[in-house]
């Protein structure tokens, strides 16, 4: 494909100017006339209890409060935040036993953080002041913050249809004996010659996007609600807003700002359903809420931890004979994103390697942590910790380099994919690991850092994985575009997919300038309003480029092909006898014969009729292409990482060297934007690895809720890093483009714990591996 | 919790010193000086409150920052940690400041942070202030009273409480001139490089030879002020600083601390590592490397 001109180009940025001169107008920014403000008072004294007086008088007298809002004054409808539920069929949501389960103001707080009531004033400092006034009395109840202690007989149930505390395990009905399996694991491992088991422990990881949640609404003249937010999810937020509010999708706007970062936090509603409700309370004024960062922090959703059990089984020569396994999450106080990432974690596990027989159970337990939900690779970084580290202890007990088995055995090119029944179609995973290998020197290295004795030991590991691009068929991957062609011949690309900073407005516009045949200046994307555009089901799973721009290119190529058919009527040519080239319509072989695209642009919107005689001219109307697309895959992206660290044997203080991330990524649309995806990714990997975990006392009170004790890498932190693609197109994708926004994060994470493990000889078995952990491992081993 | 909206406070914007210790005394407990700010706003934001913030923003005289050989260095209240990373003799005479300044915070708090700040605020993680107290050092503290001069060793008296009076503003810190010999480090360990210490170790020795003629050795997080180590400084007193007594010095750490479990780490950690610490620490006193041996 030599003759692409647009993709695969370094272009600008479409979102740079804004966001590196402060120009970018986010939602804490937005100013309106006689905006008022909303402060939600919540719960942090406990992270279990019932509210036994809510004393609201008070606040409610304060200087500049206008209302003053509890559980009663507010729609009791239960909702569901996330909105997975959404993006399945109606049979499906059935089947997974979704529910709805939270109200915008409870009685019964289950999760430190949650929202009891709130005040309106004037200003934000009113509102604050006011909120402090307002007296809750609870009665303490006792806490469940992991899987073990909230399915114990004796526990609290949190909801009637979830006896035993279970949210969700694997539906019977879609998934015989509540797993995800093939084969008969007990039999295969009778085949065994060496067996690896272990439970591990995944952490609370956090998004940590820059942007701490900004919301407006307003509940307008025509009784439409506006809501002013950064939701990776535009058009599944209007209809769940519509849902909760009782409200036509007509009588609901969402107004998409821009976004500080996703990565999964914005994923479905986080303080939508309250700062609307604050606005339908005062209708005709804005209302405005701002989260601090630690409010963020427990009413966003983290990654789901827990604790992870699996076992693998060998034969002597390295084939794989079985894999059992068992991730029971610690859930949260709600429901949201229970069924998702319980399955998608044994979806990763079992699309990675050809296991004679695979079986996954997953299990999502309510507990009092506050709630878990997407975060960028969905269950793909806790499969990796666990997986990855147990292939390698494996390699250790066969003798054999983790690469070579890697290339041997892991699954390819029509093998069943992530999804069984859905083979995969491409797979450049075998160059990702050569390169990666090369670029690290792996087996000089591998060799060099065999029998260390010193205090700093130097040791590097490898970690793979596969991805997808989209979700089908497990989600109903759909996104619609539509082209407007302006009587100047450029063209608006209007559709809701939003660009959290993943550069998705910029491929976008790459695709449709190409599918066009346009340059790059004469497209525009408009996005960022649910009254124009069609249905979307947002920026997550990888999906923005292969499903948005899918939609972007048919609805581009309808354009085209309507160009072609009124050209070919003004030159009285047959159509498969034209060609295009800068924006003029030639007649193959007949270099006289052409008519420009300007040409027919203006004469269908300005010049269509002669005014003497009425008589119309050439092709009336404006041209506007249409495209309502589901994708045909998943194109899956692979992955490797390959990490060199250095331990230090009396602190326990890991150091990362280098990373070497070499990933299939079907075709770079603008390599920087997926060199940046794979920076951001490593970064949030290795955190996973090392240091990121949000945890809580045992009365359940979160004591890491901000940057202060929540550590992330910084750029201080960071190895050296080399990010190679590989461009080995997909058949499905976009100008062969597979999905690149989670891949990132996920083979740094196994390829990290490896290499802590060729280092010291152990495997830490609970993330993040800190050198508190190193030294007690190292100690109980007599070093 | 933080609050987005701080309590109400009234700023006052003093224009001398003298101004400044009239506020004091008129105010005493109900204001608070501002000089950085990393310390209080941060407070201010989440559940500390005050009528009155004293700015030294507009106080002229506070900024110097000189060295003597006979009178050693003097640190101004507004000296901030970037002002010491750019001093050269601070670099030669007092590598351990040096050192500590360097790996403190990020660059845009290390242009708004002060010294004196790290001090007053009394945190038993404070960096430079733990370099300073095994420099050894003395602050002159001013009031409409009169001045007077303590020595670090008796200013910090708990966690976050100070010897410091309600109406005093501290002008400046001495550090005595380094003696022929004097070698000094800092060492942190974090949990990422942006980081408060986990625990953190200071020395400054006065070596003939091999032989150490005196030391002061401090560290901290193992205690609810910075401490210094006595044990420790009379083993190497008089003695030659061998691998075998670097061996014995770190065996003896432990005994000597106590710190606890806290969000930074855990008492058992810091327990198992300081020795370490203390061990490196003096090795990169004597000879510029403390990584391993
Ligand atoms: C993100 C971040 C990172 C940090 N990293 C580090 C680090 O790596 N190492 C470290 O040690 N600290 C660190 N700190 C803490 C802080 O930056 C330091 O303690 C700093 O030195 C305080 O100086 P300041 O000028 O900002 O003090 P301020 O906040 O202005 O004052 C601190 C206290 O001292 C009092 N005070 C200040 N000057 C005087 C004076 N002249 N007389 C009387 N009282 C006075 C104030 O009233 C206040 O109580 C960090 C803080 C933040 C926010």
């Amino acid at each position: 494909m030599n003759d692409l001109t647009i993709v695969g180009k370094r272009v600008e940025r479409v979102d740079v100017r804004a966001k590196v001169t402060g120009g970018a107008l986010y939602a804490a920014d937005v100013q309106m006339a006689g905006m008022l403000y909303g402060k939600i008072v919540r719960c942090y004294d406990y992270a279990h209890a019932r509210v036994i007086k809510l004393d609201l008088s008070k606040a409610a007298k304060c200087k500049g409060v206008v209302r003053v809002l509890g559980p009663n004054d507010v729609t009791k409808k239960e909702y569901n935040a996330s909105v997975l539920d959404m993006m399945v069929s109606a049979d499906m949501r059935g089947v997974l036993g979704d529910i709805d389960d939270q109200n915008i103001f409870t009685d019964h707080v289950k999760h430190y953080g949650d929202a009891i009531a709130a005040v309106i004033a004037t200003s934000e400092e009113a509102a604050e002041r006011a909120a402090e006034k307002i007296i809750v009395t609870c009665e303490e109840l006792p806490v469940y913050m992991t899987a073990e202690a909230s399915k114990h007989p004796d526990a609290m149930q949190f909801r009637p249809e979830k006896p035993g505390n279970l949210a969700f395990q694997l539906p019977e009905m879609a998934f015989p004996n509540n797993t995800y399996a093939w084969g008969e694991v007990d039999d295969s491992f009778k085949e065994a010659d060496i067996i690896v088991e272990d439970v591990f422990y995944v952490s609370k990881q956090k998004q940590c996007q820059m942007e701490p949640g900004a919301y407006i609404a307003l509940y307008d003249d025509q009784e439409r609600l506006n809501c002013w937010t950064s939701t990776q999810m535009p058009k599944l937020v209007q209809k769940k807003l519509a849902n909760l509010f009782e409200l036509p999708m007509t009588r609901v706007r969402i107004n998409a700002t821009v976004i500080g970062g996703g990565f999964g936090a914005r994923l479905g509603m986080v303080l939508e359903p309250e700062t609307c409700a604050l606005a339908m309370a005062v209708p005709g004024r804005p209302v405005k809420v701002l989260s601090t960062r630690e409010e963020d922090w427990v009413t966003s959703p983290s990654r789901h931890p827990g604790k992870y059990w699996m076992k693998m089984g060998f034969k002597k020569d390295g084939t794989p004979v079985a894999c059992d396994a068992k991730f029971e999450n610690y859930k949260g106080a709600y429901y949201v994103d229970a069924s998702g990432t319980a399955f998608t974690t044994g979806a990763w596990l079992g699309g990675m390697y050809k296991f004679e027989s695979l079986r996954y159970r997953g299990e999502s337990y309510y507990t009092n942590q506050s709630i878990c939900g997407a975060f960028r690779g969905y269950g793909n970084p806790q499969t990796n910790f666990v997986m990855e580290q147990l292939v390698d202890r494996a390699c250790d007990k066969l003798g054999m380099d983790p690469i070579a088995w890697r290339k041997k055995w892991h699954k390819t090119v029509g093998d069943d994919g992530w999804c069984m029944g859905v083979p995969y179609n491409s797979c450049a995973l075998d160059e990702c690991l050569d390169r990666a290998a090369e670029a690290i020197g792996w087996t000089e290295k591998r060799e060099k850092y065999k029998n260390q004795t010193g205090v700093k030991r130097r040791g590097i590991g490898v970690a793979v994985m596969n991805h997808t691009s989209g979700a089908m068929p497990m989600l109903l991957e759909h996104t619609v575009c539509d082209v407007l062609l302006h009587q100047d011949a450029t063209a608006t690309i209007n559709l809701a997919c939003s660009d959290m900073g993943q550069g998705s407005h910029t491929t976008l516009r790459q695709v449709a300038a190409e599918s066009l045949g346009f340059p790059y200046e004469d497209v525009y994307i408009a996005t960022g309003n649910t009254d124009a555009a069609g249905f979307d089901i947002g920026a997550h799973a990888s999906r923005t480029l292969y499903v948005g721009g899918g939609a972007v290119k048919q609805a581009c190529e309808d354009v085209k092909r309507q160009l072609f058919e009124r050209a070919a009527l003004e030159l009285d040519e047959d159509v498969n006898n034209l060609y295009m080239e800068d924006k003029i319509i030639h007649v193959k072989g007949a270099s006289n014969k052409s008519i420009s695209v300007l040409t027919i642009a203006d004469q269908g919107v300005n010049n269509f009729m002669n005014p003497e005689n009425g008589e119309l001219i050439g092709q009336p109307g404006q041209i506007k292409g249409y495209a309502s697309f589901f994708p045909p895959h998943n194109a899956p992206p692979f992955g490797a990482s390959i990490a060199e660290v250095e331990v230090d044997m009396e602190t326990g203080e890991v150091t990362v060297i280098e990373l070497v991330n070499a990933h299939d990524v079907g075709r770079a649309i603008h390599p920087g934007i997926v060199e940046g995806q794979l920076d951001g990714g490593a970064q949030q990997g290795l955190g996973m690895a090392l240091t990121e975990e949000t945890y809580y006392d045992d009365k359940g009170i979160c004591l890491n809720n901000s940057f202060t004790d929540y550590k992330m890498l910084g750029p201080s932190d960071m190895p050296k890093m080399t990010n190679i693609l590989v461009e080995n197109s997909d058949p499905t994708g976009p100008f062969g483009a597979k999905g690149v926004g989670e891949a990132g994060i996920v083979p740094p994470v196994g390829a990290t714990a490896n290499a802590i493990f060729n280092a010291i000889g152990i495997q830490i078995l609970e993330a993040p591996i800190t050198p508190e952990k190193i030294l007690k491992a190292l100690e109980k081993k007599g070093r | 919790m933080t609050s987005r909206v701080m309590r109400d406070f009234d700023l006052l914007l003093p224009e001398s010193v003298a101004e400044v210790l009239d506020l004091l005394a008129t105010h005493k407990n109900k204001a608070a000086i501002l000089a950085g700010g990393t310390d209080l706003l941060v407070a201010l934001k989440f559940n500390y409150s005050v009528d009155n913030v004293i700015s030294l923003a507009l106080v002229p005289g506070l900024n110097g920052l000189s060295f003597d050989p006979v009178q050693g260095l003097t640190i101004g209240a507004k000296v901030t940690i970037a002002d010491i990373l750019k001093s050269k003799v601070v670099k030669e005479h007092y590598p351990a400041l040096w050192q500590a300044a360097k790996v403190f915070a990020t660059p845009q708090l290390r242009n708004t942070a002060t010294v004196l700040g790290n001090i007053l605020r009394a945190s038993p993680a404070g960096d430079c202030s733990l370099a300073l107290y095994a420099c050894g050092g003395s602050l002159t503290l001013k009031s409409k009273r009169g001045s007077r001069q303590v020595n670090l060793d008796d200013f910090w008296i708990s966690y976050g409480l100070t010897a410091r009076r309600d109406d005093e503003l501290a002008m400046a810190l001495q550090v005595p001139a380094p003696v022929r010999g004097q070698k000094s480090a800092f060492r942190r360990m974090t949990r990422t490089k942006e980081d408060l210490s986990k625990i953190n170790a200071a020395v400054s020795l006065q070596m003939e030879g091999d032989v150490c003629m005196s030391a002061r050795v401090a560290m901290g997080c193992v205690g609810p002020t910075l401490l210094r180590l006595p044990k420790i400084e009379k083993m190497m007193k008089g003695s030659a600083v061998t691998d075998g007594l670097l061996q014995k010095i770190s065996d003896q750490v432990a005994a000597e601390i106590s710190p606890i479990d806290d969000k930074r780490s855990s008492a058992e950690y810091r327990n198992k590592v300081a020795g370490v610490l203390v061990k490196r620490v003096i090795a990169l006193a004597l000879n510029g490397k403390g990584n391993d041996q």
